[in-house]
């Protein structure tokens, strides 16, 4: 392995061998109160004496796929609380073994792991032990006691068990809670008066609170604190009495001592004895968040069981298969056309049985109609299926959807990135299905790419990105680009520094140059995400599409965006696309040819950042020999560029947070609802942009975005690079009071549509008109300005712009540097309403067809498959530009006397060759004359990329 | 392997699969691989798939359909031009062909394959006719504009006094013993009698083109089912050449023969109005809408449909003083029809009509605009010939080409005016 061969060089004591690690650990632990300030490399280094958690989940081949959640994640999937609530919760743990550094540790917690350093130890060696036995996927890792015993991991769908209650005798139930002790923090010992632990852990107040002391009295519950684990597991009831807990029967005698045993984050088990019928309280009652979400996907790609999601898909008719044409009549083996088959489901099995069909075509059509078969439909049992061929080679590869997931004219992107990523992965489709070991990761890979296509709802949990339904993730996803998110210069420039302080593979004393040997790999670029936004990328196109294919794929990015990923490693040996096409070695510069090594993929999340690096072996690094795994210095040093880049984190949000630019308005504004305001028919939409404003809560994220500052500016301390302690104390403390006014008066420009900010109501009848920049002005292009200029340019414009603002909707992508830029999650979120969805999915339905239209006409070139398509017809010939005009009425209308009023608005899509090749798409009311929108699509909207 | 740019059918009985005819490509396919389009679909059926539909990387197509479980109709085409819908009309229309000149018993129940074999090719030429409709050359000049068999509208010319030539035909049609009778102009419908109205629309398309059928010949009458009507009992067509181009046409009975009706009936009614014929002829020449009808110069053709009636009136625009035109006429239509194709296939709705063979619950085919949650009303596509625009309102469908000096923004207006000015003008 190659992190053994290199890593033992800073090995102090290689020879590590488990009774030792508890040493070692224990060593981490005490040492880490004055750790709290050790640089980064320091850490590397630190991790390198322990072996990194994902060590023993690297593949035979090489490959690895780790991913670990942040402990938020972990209790949000143990005691099932949302996510939200979870995140709240101010310790983040990046890895198993940086979870200690948590600074402020008490004196009685340290009291504390003198004490129990022995049995937690244990602990932690059975779950090491744990992990070392053959996995093939990596699993969270079972911080808690529960479970390392049991190895059937807790993470596991036991809906019944985990959550619900059994019951096991009229009166008796099972409760199971998560508690942490350590969150006790610095408090001392709550004292008998307090409510003890059992108050402090729990949250759960006894009747009897004087007497408490020692006579054994039946622990009846009085109260609950509220955000206490019992409240929020919300089957522990006011009037129950805690008889055991985790099956050790208690009484207000060893209450205290049975609390104070538990030392980690761990599920309890409580049996309660209520008196209220255990029928009440089935476990079946359905609860407003059905069994976390969140974890489908994770559980998904943690590759754990997931039988349920297979099975309510079960009957939605899909297929991927990868059949020989070969005929070979010599081996009589039953069904030996098929190379690589997936699912096994009912509807699958049916559209198997077809496969006559597919090779019957495949082979006849080239006869018929000249050409290569691309697709097919078929009524499948009144399901209209459609199906998609890839031939490569001798070998077909048939991808079967339904056609209600998937329209026909789309088909044909899916299949192409689909393709695309497995050359990716493994240089070809047919070392992908043709070799046997490869099965059960193909499986894998299917399992989420129909999971992805037939119900994406299931996968992810956030409201907005889940109303961005299907056609949405289709149109988004299939994009030859990546969503960007424009940041301010300062800080762009900031994120840049950081990757290309990384890239330059300068890593001082950790560095090669510093031993004298061969590197062992060249790092050729690498992009970077937070939350899914792509926010800074040092790779060519082509490679981008190729490492963000992969993401894709296996959902990373909708991953970071949802959650704070623990700690995410992924390596793999990558086939890049550009490298294989015929013109590669003939399109570079004279004089300059491009090394051809083996390249390798290595991922790294922390939280909601997650870096793709691309590093080559073999040119002026080493050679790869055989199958090399992830090395941990890599790993490491990504990390540290990623904890780096945590102080940016609150600059970042900033700008998630801060208002949309252009300015959106929500859909609704325009049309009088038929509830409420119908008097208001006529006078229609500034005023009930007020109303709207005025009702809608402000948002948090000011006061959020302090609290943030402080907890981000803890880690700035480690590695002060001269970049950052230059604009800490310059620009960015300094300008953060002038930018945060600024962000609060253009929030509320967002929701009331008026800019003058506080007096909302003041104003509600003044101002007839919005009076809101207007997208189809100039001005948006503020953006490249300085924030003070924009704002004066702002203040200018509220008095220019006498127009509505009618832009409800838009995606800018940058053909040649393969981004495109559309309004964040959470710019979508602010504009809630009835209609906004329902038209934002319009959408994107209408987008598909758009840029069909595009792909369709573009004029011929070089077709991927290598054939050059001959195109004889004109058919419509290229098409430039292509726009519908939608009208949409409210739903229950319920008005007879009045027809129901109507809103129209335009998507159009266009697409500009020059100077830059760009593709737009808009959706905007229809009020809008004619020379704005041209000028908006000259200027490209002011989407400053 | 297909020429290139052709159209082929094929006809099989869909329990035995007998080939029973194949019209369109110069060179028909061979049986072989006729044999396996057919069992490719066998096959499906049998394992309850039931294969729609194919296409290709150059945008070659090859279509099945089955009509009342008893013959196929494969539809193979190598032209990138030819639409699934365009696809899917030809084999309604050559279906409806069939039953017309077969009556649907015949069909429905195939007891001699052999005697079936010889009896279709009495549709051959109106199959023929249908195949080269909008493929690839449009040389006969009278077909050109002709829409029908892609819209399953009835394309019809607009007179400016239609009340002369009305009266005459209803006069002429009742002492045919008939209330079906109509007057073609240049294949278009220019007047008809209120129940020639009244029957479908896919078989109005073909009753007008079996009347267009055969030059030179000054009357003819012909057994017609129709598919829809009377697909079991027969009437009879007959066709009355009144000038060349002009051709009126009387469904009836066994009754009057047709030498009866031409000697005595055609004269005396129609005579008296050779002149108003001759004008209406005149017209078409120029285009099917009357000329006091004045729009935008800029507009090269347009396609007008009435969604209730089911009829439509397709018409190239103003004579254009630049010289030379910027596209000439025939593909001006072959983009009108693309743009057809691609309005009604993505966004609008495409006059489906139930079919009697095909039950809506089964959809063959996938309707993209069932994916909107709104309702599109209008849509434009720039390319580099022209600018395309169509409207869609609940009673008439638009759809017209422009010229490329035409405003991007003025195209509305220009499409909203147009469509108010025909509509006023000739309550269409």
């Amino acid at each position: 392995m190659a992190y053994r061969e290199f890593g033992a060089r800073f090995e102090k004591n290689s020879a590590c061998t488990l009774s030792e690690k508890d040493e070692e650990d224990e060593a981490a632990e005490t040492s880490d109160g004055s750790e709290t300030h050790s640089s980064s490399s320091k850490d590397s280094e630190y991790s390198d004496e322990l072996e990194p958690e994902w060590l023993d989940d690297v593949q035979k081949n090489g490959e690895l796929f780790y991913l670990e959640l942040s402990e938020g994640e972990e209790e949000a999937v143990l005691s099932q609380v949302t996510a939200a609530q979870s995140a709240a919760t101010n310790h983040v743990r990046f890895s198993e073994k940086e979870a200690e550094i948590i600074p402020d540790k008490s004196s009685k917690k340290r009291a504390d792991s003198n004490t129990k350093s022995h049995p937690k130890f244990k602990k932690l060696a059975k779950i090491l032990g744990r992990k070392r036995r053959p996995s093939s996927r990596s699993r969270a890792d079972g911080k808690n006691g529960r479970a390392s015993q049991q190895p059937a991991s807790i993470l596991k769908n036991q809906t019944g068990q985990r959550m619900g209650l059994v019951v096991q005798q009229p009166y008796l139930k099972d409760v199971c809670v998560y508690i942490n002790p350590k969150r006790l923090g610095n408090m001392s010992p709550p004292s008998q008066e307090e409510g003890g632990l059992l108050e402090a852990l729990l949250g759960v107040v006894l009747r009897t609170r004087n007497g408490l002391s020692c006579n054994g009295e039946r622990l009846v519950i009085h109260g609950l604190v509220p955000h206490s684990p019992a409240s929020k597991c919300a089957q522990i009831l006011i009037g129950d009495i805690l008889v055991a807990v985790d099956d050790v029967e208690v009484t207000s005698e060893n209450i205290e001592r049975v609390l104070s045993c538990i030392s980690g984050p761990t599920q309890v088990h409580l049996t309660l004895e209520t008196g209220i019928a255990s029928t009440v309280m089935d476990s079946e009652v359905p609860r407003s968040r059905p069994t976390a979400p969140v974890s489908q996907l994770v559980r998904l790609l943690w590759g754990e069981d997931t039988t349920e999601l297979q099975m309510s898909v079960a009957h939605v008719p899909h297929i991927a298969m990868y059949l020989s044409l070969k005929l070979d009549s010599e081996s009589a083996q039953v069904e030996q056309e098929i190379l690589y088959q997936y699912p096994v489901s009912e509807a699958a099995a049916q559209l198997k049985g077809i496969r006559g069909i597919f090779l019957t075509l495949c082979d006849m059509l080239e006869n018929v109609t000249g050409g290569q078969i691309v697709s097919s439909s078929l009524l499948l049992r009144k399901h209209l299926v459609h199906v998609g061929y890839w031939k490569e080679g001798e070998n077909l590869l048939v991808i079967g959807l339904p056609a209600d997931r998937v329209p026909l004219l789309h088909l044909q992107a899916v299949l192409k990135g689909l393709v695309r990523t497995l050359r990716v992965m493994y240089g070809s489709l047919q070392s992908a299905f043709c070799e046997v070991e490869n099965a059960p990761r193909l499986d894998h890979l299917f399992c989420l790419f129909f999971q992805r296509l037939i119900q994406p709802s299931r996968l992810t949990d956030n409201p907005v990105s889940s109303s961005l339904n299907i056609s949405g993730t289709l149109f988004l996803d299939d994009l030859p680009a990546m969503r960007w998110l424009t940041l301010p210069p300062d800080i762009k420039v900031e994120v840049d520094t950081v990757l290309s302080d990384f890239e330059s593979s300068d890593f001082g004393d950790m560095s090669e140059d510093f031993y004298g040997m061969r590197r062992l790999y060249v790092i050729l670029g690498s992009c970077l995400f937070y939350k899914g936004y792509l926010i800074a990328n040092h790779l060519p196109k082509e490679d981008l599409l190729d490492v963000c294919l992969y993401c894709k794929h296996y959902c990373l990015l909708c991953l970071g965006a949802e959650q704070r990923v623990g700690q995410l490693v992924v390596w793999r040996e990558v086939f890049l696309q550009r490298r294989s096409q015929p013109e590669f070695s003939t399109t570079t510069h004279p004089g300059y040819c491009e090394s051809n090594g083996r390249v390798f993929l290595l991922i790294v999340g922390l939280r909601h950042y997650m870096q793709c690096v691309l590093l080559q072996a073999g040119g002026c690094a080493s050679l790869a020999l055989g199958s090399p795994g992830p090395d941990c210095i890599y790993v490491d040093q990504v990390k540290a560029t990623l904890l780096q880049l945590e102080s940016l984190e609150s600059a970042i949000e900033e700008r998630l947070s801060a208002p949309p630019t252009p300015c959106l308005s929500c859909a609704d504004w325009f049309l009088p609802s038929s509830g409420r305001d119908r008097q208001d028919v006529i006078s229609s939409s500034p005023i009930l942009n007020r109303l709207t404003a005025a009702i809608k809560p402000p948002s948090p994220s000011t006061i959020g975005r302090n609290l943030f500052r402080e907890a981000g500016s803890g880690p700035k301390g480690r590695k002060p690079s001269p970049q950052r302690s230059l604009s800490d104390s310059g620009s960015e403390q300094g300008d953060i009071g002038l930018r945060m006014p600024s962000a609060g008066t253009r929030r509320d420009s967002l929701g009331s549509g008026g800019s003058d900010g506080s007096g909302s109501s003041g104003g509600l009848f003044k101002i007839p008109k919005l009076k809101q920049p207007n997208p189809f002005y100039l001005g948006s292009l503020k953006k490249s300005l300085t924030e003070k200029e924009a704002e004066e340019m702002q203040n200018t414009m509220k008095l220019t712009a006498g127009l509505e603002n009618t832009l409800f909707h838009y995606i800018l992508m940058e053909t040649v540097q393969g981004i495109f830029i559309t309004p964040t999650h959470r710019e979508l979120s602010h504009l809630s309403g009835s209609i906004h969805p329902q038209l934002i999915r319009n959408f994107h339905h209408c987008c598909l067809s758009i840029r069909q239209a595009f792909q369709q006409t573009l004029p011929p070139r070089q077709d991927s498959r290598g054939a050059d398509r001959p195109h004889i017809s004109r058919g419509l010939g290229p098409v430039k530009e292509h726009g519908i005009l939608f009208q949409c009425k409210p739903e229950n209308w319920t008005d007879q006397k009045k027809p129901a009023p109507t809103m129209t608005y335009w998507v159009i899509g266009r697409m500009v060759q020059e100077p830059v090749p760009q593709e737009f798409y808009v959706c905007f009311h229809d009020s809008i004359p004619e020379v704005p929108v041209e000028m908006a699509f000259r200027l490209s909207f002011g989407l400053a990329v | 392997m297909l020429h290139s740019q052709s159209v082929q059918l094929l006809c099989l009985t869909a329990s035995s699969g007998v080939p029973l005819f194949s019209r369109g490509s110069a060179k028909p396919l061979p049986f072989s691989i006729i044999g396996s389009l057919n069992g490719v679909h066998m096959f499906g059926m049998g394992h309850d798939a039931s294969l729609s539909c194919c296409e290709t990387d150059r945008g070659g197509r090859v279509l099945w359909r089955v009509f009342h479980d008893s013959l196929m109709l494969i539809g193979a085409s190598s032209n990138a031009e030819v639409s699934e819908l365009h696809l899917r009309r030809l084999l309604e229309n050559a279906w409806n062909c069939m039953v017309l000149v077969l009556g649907l018993d015949e069909l429905a129940n195939v007891r001699n394959v052999e005697r079936l074999k010889r009896e279709l090719r009495s549709c051959y030429r109106l199959i023929d006719m249908l195949l080269e409709r909008g493929v690839d050359d449009l040389d006969c000049d009278g077909d050109q504009g002709l829409m029908g068999d892609l819209t399953h509208c009835t394309d019809c010319i607009l007179l400016p006094q239609p009340d002369l030539l009305q009266e005459t035909l209803e006069s002429f049609t009742r002492a045919a013993e008939s209330e079906f009778g109509c007057l073609l102009v240049r294949g278009r419908l220019a007047v008809a009698t209120e129940k020639w109205w009244r029957l479908a629309p896919q078989e109005l398309i073909l009753l007008s083109a079996i009347a267009n059928l055969p030059p030179g010949k000054t009357s003819c009458d012909y057994p017609v089912f129709l598919p829809q009507g009377s697909p079991n009992v027969a009437l009879r067509l007959m066709c009355f050449q009144l000038l060349p181009g002009a051709i009126a046409c009387v469904l009836c009975g066994p009754k009057p023969s047709l030498h009866q009706v031409e000697n005595e009936q055609v004269c005396c009614f129609w005579s008296p109005v050779v002149d108003n014929l001759r004008s209406s002829l005149d017209q078409v020449e120029r285009s099917p809408l009357y000329p006091s009808i004045t729009f935008n110069r800029d507009v090269l053709c347009l396609l007008l449909i009435n969604r209730d009636s089911r009829k439509s009136v397709a018409s190239l625009g103003p004579t254009c003083s630049k010289s030379p035109p910027p596209l000439s006429p025939a593909r001006r239509w072959e983009i009108l029809r693309l743009f057809y194709t691609f309005a009604v296939t993505r966004y609008f709705t495409s006059e489906e009509t139930p079919n009697s063979w095909c039950p809506p619950s089964d959809p063959l085919h996938e309707e993209f605009s069932s994916g909107f949650t709104h309702l599109p009303v209008h849509c434009y596509l720039l390319t580099d010939e022209c600018k395309c625009y169509a409207v869609q309102t609940p009673q008439h469908q638009l759809f017209l080409l422009t010229d490329l000096s035409v405003p991007t923004f003025a195209l509305r207006s220009v499409a909203t005016h147009t469509l108010d000015v025909i509509t006023t003008a000739t309550g269409f």
